[in-house]
């Protein structure tokens, strides 16, 4: 009896220690470890990284709080107004406009993480065996954040790829982070696929992030008083003659036809887009944002009085810059008067589903059958050129204030993607008039040849249905949206894509005053470093100022 | 020695054995009945024995009893489970005894983690609460209701007047700056991981749901006594998990005695609002269009309540049933539950079918025991469209409060009514949402205990927790002005798994080393493993339900094959393991003084690689003055404990993977990388003092406890911006040097004022102080107080706005607004400052609860009500839904913003305008009981109820419930009491009976 316990006595702790020491594990379920991707995937598995870090590209360049936000609502072409019980969203709107945002403000932490997150992706790629090729790709996505960066911030951290992830990352700034980025683009170039269409890395568009890189290499090492070095100017001729002389590019007739729903096909003018397809959810940016921020809740169908946000608008300065109101508008299909990019004519596939004439809305609006619209109060949907000076709009007009602008033409194609999308559009990063503008710029700026500049800017004009111009002075410091400057046709040809911010610098305005925003300080002409980011990683430095 | 003293010990007994049989011939019959001091109601099974004697008679179903004593016997001995033992002298034939329940006795046993302690060997802070001390009441659903507002330090909210909601449930504090703050709850000696397998669907609005209860599949009736493990020396024996406190719930077990069946059936209405947030009425909306000078056409001519047009009466029905019995070598118990619970608003209801079942049979001489536990059933939810961060489209609730109350919800051909205002048709919402899920949960444990030696016992015990949960949600096509819904439907459907298993060795020893000193010691091996999973699928484009003329009752989730567009989703999470080693050893020297030791060591696969294990201690002391030969003799104090602990837990609520390198496949054809792994990730170690006492005065009258905590969070687990470029925007790091301390005192005091045959009266008060402060929240570069921002600001106009911060020297979660500096004084309009500034605490500096019980003869009336005080409510339903800008688009205001000074041009704004005082005081429930007794031959214990539930609530708030906590979090970090229309918080009228076969 005595010796039956005793076992029980030692067995049972016996017993105990034998159930234990289980090796703590931690199984993945739906992700895979560093080691398992590698073997799971094999080469196949460098691309689905690859696609991913395209597919990066859809939040930060299409979200209208994002890129879009700083690089556009921070101009002279677009704000929000708080309209009564709407758009208020803590200020944060009104201060990108009026240049008082902080170093706590949302956008300007999300656009941070949001273009190191292709920065990241793109640098993953590395990591795993890639192909020449999709090394090449994966760098330019990767030059392409920190172009954007650098534009935005002054700065950007980088990572070699396997860099342990807990450590800080270097910081690269000014001349050193420009010239940075330029010797990828040249290290890549010939290692681009030939046959690359205009969505994924191609040489054009390695072309044209190298062009952006010479025209505003001296602005970004001294953003208050930019300089442009002939060298630099030649290059970026250089290069935007290969693009232009390969003949792949031509102006799409219908100008509005290169952000149509269809623009994928239609437009020839795409050097870099991210594509989107109607109706399929899957790798979809949400492009229908750029017309529901716009348009009033009532330009759609009564069923869906929500679809319209009623936020972005545009300035009347900004307007002055078409020479709009001095000719007579007529907006005829064959008006050659008014320039075509202005909008206001029948498109057809909008207009008759909705009434909508693409381009900067102002005035009363209709519907398709033609019918004066009105606003929730019953007033008349005519869009005011006016709004408040504090961006605060209080009055019985509050919902109609600020000329809208709908330059990707909603998608009709079915009912519900107008709003709720996924509509067709394909989102244009690079196009082609840009490149065109960058060698007129260049030529121009150098004097090595201005009547070739002013050449191809008429040759645009012409295509828009504009009247040429003898000369084209690059600025007016004086008015930031003089109609006959270099500056007001790049406005002209490229407003709400992103490019207005960096060309106001590199014209050397963007401090100076326009409507709503009074008064600034030279801080601005950099975003600061979101604290949290300053946080994390020690190596960055906060932006003289804040 | 000992045999010496055993020998003579049986001599002893032979000895009386002798004596009483000696004397049996002069018997004499005793009979009496023995009742319950507090209601006077029959103990049923209590044990009545001659003082002296080993035999003795048991109470019948009237608590009488009929015992022959030997005639020189003078007093007989009355024990019974959950009772002080009663010796009462024989002064007749009759014998009647009240029994004093068990409360206030030292010698309550108290289920402490990994076995029992009694209570005079607490060194903690721990409170136990008995099934009879239970809130009650139609709007009780889930087992953590049954404790509000009952122990000092746990504060449980009730986030939303839905029925099966989860509660916030937090013992002493924010400890956390993440959102799982709840604490551990241990089912039947099963330590849960809090989670259900109810899957979270958004759809439509853009919001999501408030989560349900997880504990929802365990059935209130069935629970016996909740033990509140408060303190680092309680809840240390947990470890890794022990930070937030333990919850430690038992279910009814069997008793040995005669068969038993316990009938309960219930029957509720909903009556109505508690509380109303007050927006317009028609004709104040009339004179609100003249004073702000709105065009007559907006005014529509009739008279509707929208509010009151969702709602419903309802009949919520609960039937239960529970057979238990056995003898003193297998009992066992039995208890189901049939629930239906009506929503507060239309369409929405729960439904719960569940079972506890449990027993535990004796073999090899009663050295073997074998226990089984099944707790389990099926609950399913009917869901409305109520969601916690609802943007510009609004939820049910956003559109009720801002209709126009002018205008007819719906027309005479029943069709309904949609303004384009923007305030939605709250009727259509409810109608063309339909949101149904249902989760099955069995927690089920089995167990092995073995007695080695005296004394010594080993048990093994292998539990599961398995639920699966399905939800099905759709909103109809017709309903117009949604975008993304209105003319083409959206559907989904969704399914989770949730698989746990705990096994647990341990070895336990009970002996007395000497006289005078005793030891209770416990070793033991734990293992816990946990798998979640699941999926679902979404589907938008239907072509019928398309227009309110055509409408068909199909849902679109019975027919996802027509939708248009269809898009999948499937996880399974990173499997979760934990094993520890624990130890815990109580010492007692003559009941004067008590030592508690314990230590845990928690191996967590969570952990990163470098820290594979966390090591968390507790010692505890306590010296039972009452005991000491001074105060022996005193006549106040009956008891007197000093008690002191010091210990160590943590916290691993992080989610599984945080550590690991983890790629995804995002979507078709991509794949990347999403966490980067962070090797040195650990657990969060909170350090805690504890100091209280515990008294008992006149005889024990008068009892209570009074406690004084400092708990210090320290490596606290936090999302933290991760160093760009990175997978991710957030990863988890522990913050070395930061600090959250939460501080405090809790009382809790209870008296039994009058106590006689016909009248008894008791009342419990209770109160905690807690104050909640970061500290060292510095950026390491710069040493600037960090800044977080959370607490999201939702609906129209407010976008993206954040109202709370976690920084440095404040409490958790203090608000971060922009000032409200009043209104312009010729256009009305507000003026607000420019950037947000830190003020405002929204965590309450106390909290009390309060409840009564007097009962009259067969009548008792039991009242338990419930505050809080000292923090604010930040209203987002007057900031963001009723606000003056309503009233130019036609939609209603409410009317603070009615009576105020502002412009009718005055535009939305997020403000300390909005921030109200929360000082809460509401009943909870009111319960009118009438015991009948016996009813015929068989059925006893006849007692019919009337119970009130959130009668009323005293406040100056003006939402709809100063009691919330809609979960705001922003990036996992919490948030705290901001109000954004909520589901509402109905009166409750219940109707039941309760009587035993």
């Amino acid at each position: 009896m005595l010796a039956y316990k005793k076992i029980l006595l030692f067995t049972a702790p016996a017993l105990m220690l034998t159930l234990s020491c289980t090796k703590l594990e931690e199984d993945l379920g739906s992700t895979l470890t560093a080691a398992e991707t590698t073997a799971a995937l094999g080469s196949n598995g460098t691309g689905l990284l690859l696609n991913a870090a395209y597919s990066d590209l859809a939040g930060p360049f299409t979200s209208q709080d994002l890129v879009f936000s700083l690089q556009e609502n921070s101009t002279d072409e677009s704000l929000v107004p708080t309209r009564g019980g709407d758009w208020d969203d803590n200020g944060v709107w009104r201060v990108v406009h009026n240049h008082t945002w902080n170093a706590d403000h949302g956008q300007v932490l999300n656009v941070f993480n949001g273009l190191n997150k292709i920065n990241f992706d793109a640098t993953n790629v590395m990591n795993f065996k890639p192909s020449k090729a999709q090394e090449a790709e994966a760098r330019f996505l990767r030059a392409l954040s920190l172009y954007t960066l650098l534009d935005l911030y002054g700065q950007y951290p980088f990572r070699n790829p396997g860099d342990n992830l807990l450590n800080a990352p270097v910081v690269r700034s000014g001349a050193e982070g420009v010239n940075f980025i330029i010797s990828e683009l040249n290290a890549i170039l010939p290692d681009i696929p030939a046959g690359n269409a205009n969505t994924r890395a191609n040489a054009d568009a390695v072309r044209t992030l190298l062009m952006k890189c010479y025209l505003n290499i001296g602005a970004f090492i001294n953003r208050a008083a930019p300089t442009f070095d002939a060298a630099d100017m030649a290059q970026v001729v250089t290069l935007g003659n290969a693009i232009i002389n390969s003949a792949k590019y031509s102006y799409t007739p219908n100008y509005f036809d290169n952000f149509a729903p269809n623009n994928g096909t239609a437009s020839k003018e795409g050097i870099f887009v991210y594509p989107n397809t109607a109706g399929v959810s899957a790798n979809h940016a949400g492009v229908e944002a750029r017309w529901n921020m716009t348009l009033h809740y009532n330009s759609y169908t009564p069923a869906n009085p929500n679809a319209g946000w009623n936020g972005f608008s545009t300035i009347a300065d900004f307007y002055s810059s078409f020479g709009a109101g001095v000719a007579p508008l007529t907006f005829t299909p064959d008006d050659t008067l008014v320039d075509k990019r202005l909008g206001g004519r029948v498109y057809p596939g909008a207009t008759d589903k909705s009434g909508i004439k693409p381009g900067l809305l102002v005035g009363q609006q209709y519907n398709e059958a033609g019918v004066a619209l009105k606003d929730r109060k019953g007033n008349p949907l005519a869009y005011d050129k006016t709004i408040a000076s504090n961006m605060i709009e209080q009055g019985a007009n509050l919902e109609v204030t600020g000329i809208r602008v709908v330059k990707y033409v909603p998608d009709y194609s079915d009912n519900g993607k107008y709003y709720g999308g996924p509509a067709g559009n394909w989102l244009m990063i690079f196009r082609y008039p840009d490149v065109v503008l960058m060698v007129a710029e260049a030529k121009i700026r150098s004097g090595s040849d201005v009547p070739g500049g002013i050449a191809l800017v008429n040759g645009l004009r012409a295509a828009r249905g504009a009247a040429p111009m003898a000369t084209i002075p690059l600025v007016n410091p004086n008015n930031v949206d003089d109609p006959n400057t270099f500056l007001a046709e790049r406005g002209r040809e490229l407003y709400w894509e992103g490019v207005r911010r960096t060309d106001l610098i590199r014209f050397g305005v963007f401090l100076k005053p326009w409507g709503l925003k009074p008064t600034d300080d030279p801080k601005n002409l950099l975003f600061p470093i979101p604290n949290q980011a300053l946080a994390a990683n020690p190596n960055l430095k906060q932006n003289p100022g804040y | 020695m000992t045999a010496v003293l055993r020998l003579l010990c049986s001599a002893l007994m032979g000895l009386l054995l002798f004596v009483s049989l000696s004397v049996q011939a002069q018997d004499k019959v005793i009979t009496g009945k023995v009742i319950d001091s507090k209601d006077g109601s029959p103990i049923v099974g209590a044990s009545v024995v001659p003082k002296g004697s080993t035999k003795g008679a048991s109470t019948g179903a009237d608590g009488s009893f009929r015992l022959n004593v030997p005639a020189t016997v003078s007093a007989l001995v009355i024990t019974s489970v959950g009772f002080d033992r009663q010796e009462v002298a024989i002064t007749g034939a009759t014998v009647d005894v009240s029994l004093v329940q068990a409360n206030a006795s030292l010698n309550e046993v108290i289920v402490v983690g990994y076995g029992t302690s009694r209570k005079k060997d607490l060194t903690g802070a721990v409170a136990s609460v008995k099934a009879k001390d239970f809130n009650s009441g139609g709007a009780i659903t889930g087992p953590d209701m049954l404790l509000q507002n009952k122990v000092p330090g746990l504060e449980i909210t009730n986030t939303s007047g839905q029925p099966g909601v989860a509660t916030t449930v937090q013992i002493r504090g924010t400890s956390s700056i993440r959102s799982n703050n709840s604490p551990l709850y241990v089912v039947d000696g099963v330590p849960l991981d809090g989670s259900t397998a109810r899957p979270n669907l958004g759809i439509g609005f853009g919001g999501s749901t408030p989560n349900s209860n997880p504990l929802l599949y365990i059935d209130p009736n069935s629970i016996a006594s909740v033990d509140v493990l408060k303190d680092a020396s309680s809840a240390a024996i947990y470890g890794a998990r022990g930070a937030n406190g333990v919850i430690v719930i038992t279910t009814k077990k069997g008793q040995a005695g005669p068969m038993r069946v316990d009938v309960g059936a219930g029957w509720g209405v909903n009556t109505g609002y508690m509380k109303r947030f007050e927006v317009l009425d028609a004709g104040q909306y009339r004179d609100a269009l003249k004073k702000y000078k709105q065009p007559a056409t907006l005014d529509g001519g009739q008279d509707e309540d929208a509010l009151e047009a969702l709602t419903q009466t309802g009949l919520s029905q609960n039937y239960s049933v529970a057979f238990s019995g056995g003898n003193e070598q297998g009992k066992f118990r039995a208890g189901f539950l049939m629930a239906k619970t009506d929503g507060f608003l239309k369409k929405t209801a729960l439904d719960r079918y569940l079972a506890t079942i449990n027993g535990q049979y004796k073999f090899l001489d009663n050295r073997l025991t074998l226990d089984f536990n099944i707790v389990g059933g099926t609950y399913g939810e009917q869901l409305t469209s109520v969601s916690n961060n609802a943007g510009s489209a609004g939820n049910i609730i956003s559109s009720a409060v801002s209709w126009n109350p002018t205008i007819a919800l719906q027309k005479a051909d029943g069709t309904y009514n949609f303004p384009s205002n923007g305030s939605g048709n709250p009727l259509a919402f409810n109608e063309a949402y339909n949101d149904r899920s249902s989760v099955t949960t069995l927690l089920a444990n089995g167990s092995l205990s073995y007695q080695l030696t005296k004394g010594l016992t080993y048990k093994f015990l292998y539990g599961v927790n398995h639920g699966v949960g399905t939800r099905k949600a759709s909103i109809d096509g017709w309903l117009e002005g949604q975008s993304g819904i209105s003319g083409v439907g959206v559907a989904g459907l969704a399914d989770a798994k949730l698989f746990s298993q705990t096994i647990t060795n341990t070895l336990n020893y009970r002996t007395q080393l000497s006289e005078k000193l005793s030891l209770d010691a416990v070793i033991g091996y734990e293992y816990f493993k946990r798998d979640y999973s699941g999926g679902g699928t979404f589907g938008s484009g239907f072509n019928t339900n398309l227009s309110q003329s055509a409408r068909t009752e199909i849902l679109y989730t019975a027919m996802m094959q027509n939708a248009l567009t269809h898009t999948v989703f499937t996880y399974i999470n990173p499997t979760s393991e934990i094993q520890s080693y624990f130890g815990r050893a109580i010492l007692n020297w003559n009941d004067k003084f008590a030592l508690n030791a314990s230590l845990r060591a928690d191996g967590s696969s969570k952990f990163g690689s470098n820290n594979r294990y966390g090591y968390f201690p507790a010692v505890g002391a306590r010296w039972t003055i009452s005991n000491e030969d001074f105060m022996k003799d005193s006549k106040t104090f009956n008891n007197l404990a000093l008690r002191a602990s010091w210990g160590i837990t943590g916290n691993q609520e992080f989610p599984p993977g945080s550590s690991q390198e983890q790629f995804a496949f995002t979507s078709f054809n991509q794949a990347q990388q999403v966490v980067n792994g962070n090797p040195d990730l650990k657990w969060e170690s909170a350090q805690q003092i504890n100091f209280g006492i515990d008294f008992g005065l006149f005889g024990g009258r008068v009892f209570g406890s009074l406690d004084y905590y400092n708990k210090n969070t320290t490596d606290i687990l936090f999302q933290t911006n991760a160093i760009q470029p990175a997978p991710s925007s957030l990863s988890f790091v522990n913050l070395a040097d930061a600090h959250l301390i939460n501080s405090g005192f809790e009382l809790g005091v209870g008296a039994v004022i009058v106590q006689n045959k016909d009248v008894t009266w008791e009342v419990t008060l209770n109160g905690a102080y807690n104050k909640n402060n970061v500290t060292d929240l510095l950026d390491p570069n710069t040493g600037l107080p960090l800044l977080i921002k959370t607490g999201e600001i939702s609906g129209q106009g407010v976008s993206g706005t954040l109202g709370q911060a976690i920084t440095n020297d404040q409490p958790v979660n203090i608000f971060n607004l922009k000032e409200f500096k009043g209104f312009d004084k010729t256009t009305g309009n507000q003026i607000i400052g420019a950037d947000p500034v830190i003020g405002g605490d929204p965590n309450p500096s106390w909290i009390t609860g309060f409840s009564t019980t007097l009962r009259l003869k067969k009548f008792s009336f039991t009242l338990n009500a419930g505050g809080a005080y000292g923090f604010l409510i930040y209203n987002n339903t007057a900031t963001s839904v009723t606000n003056i800008a309503g009233i130019a688009q036609g939609r209603n205001i409410d009317v603070a913003a009615y009576e105020s000074e502002e412009g009718v041009g005055s535009g939305v704004a997020a403000s300390q305008r909005f921030l109200e005082k929360g000082n809460y005081m509401k009943l909870r429930n009111f319960t009118v009981s009438y015991n009948v007794g016996s009813m015929g031959k068989f059925v006893k214990n006849f007692t019919a109820y009337v119970t009130g539930s959130n009668l009323f609530v005293l406040t100056n708030f003006t939402g709809f419930d100063p009691e919330v906590n809609i979960d705001k979090s922003n990036n996992s970090y919490p948030s705290r009491s901001i109000e954004y229309v909520p589901y509402p918080t109905p009166r409750v009228v219940t109707f039941g009976l309760n009587f035993s076969l």
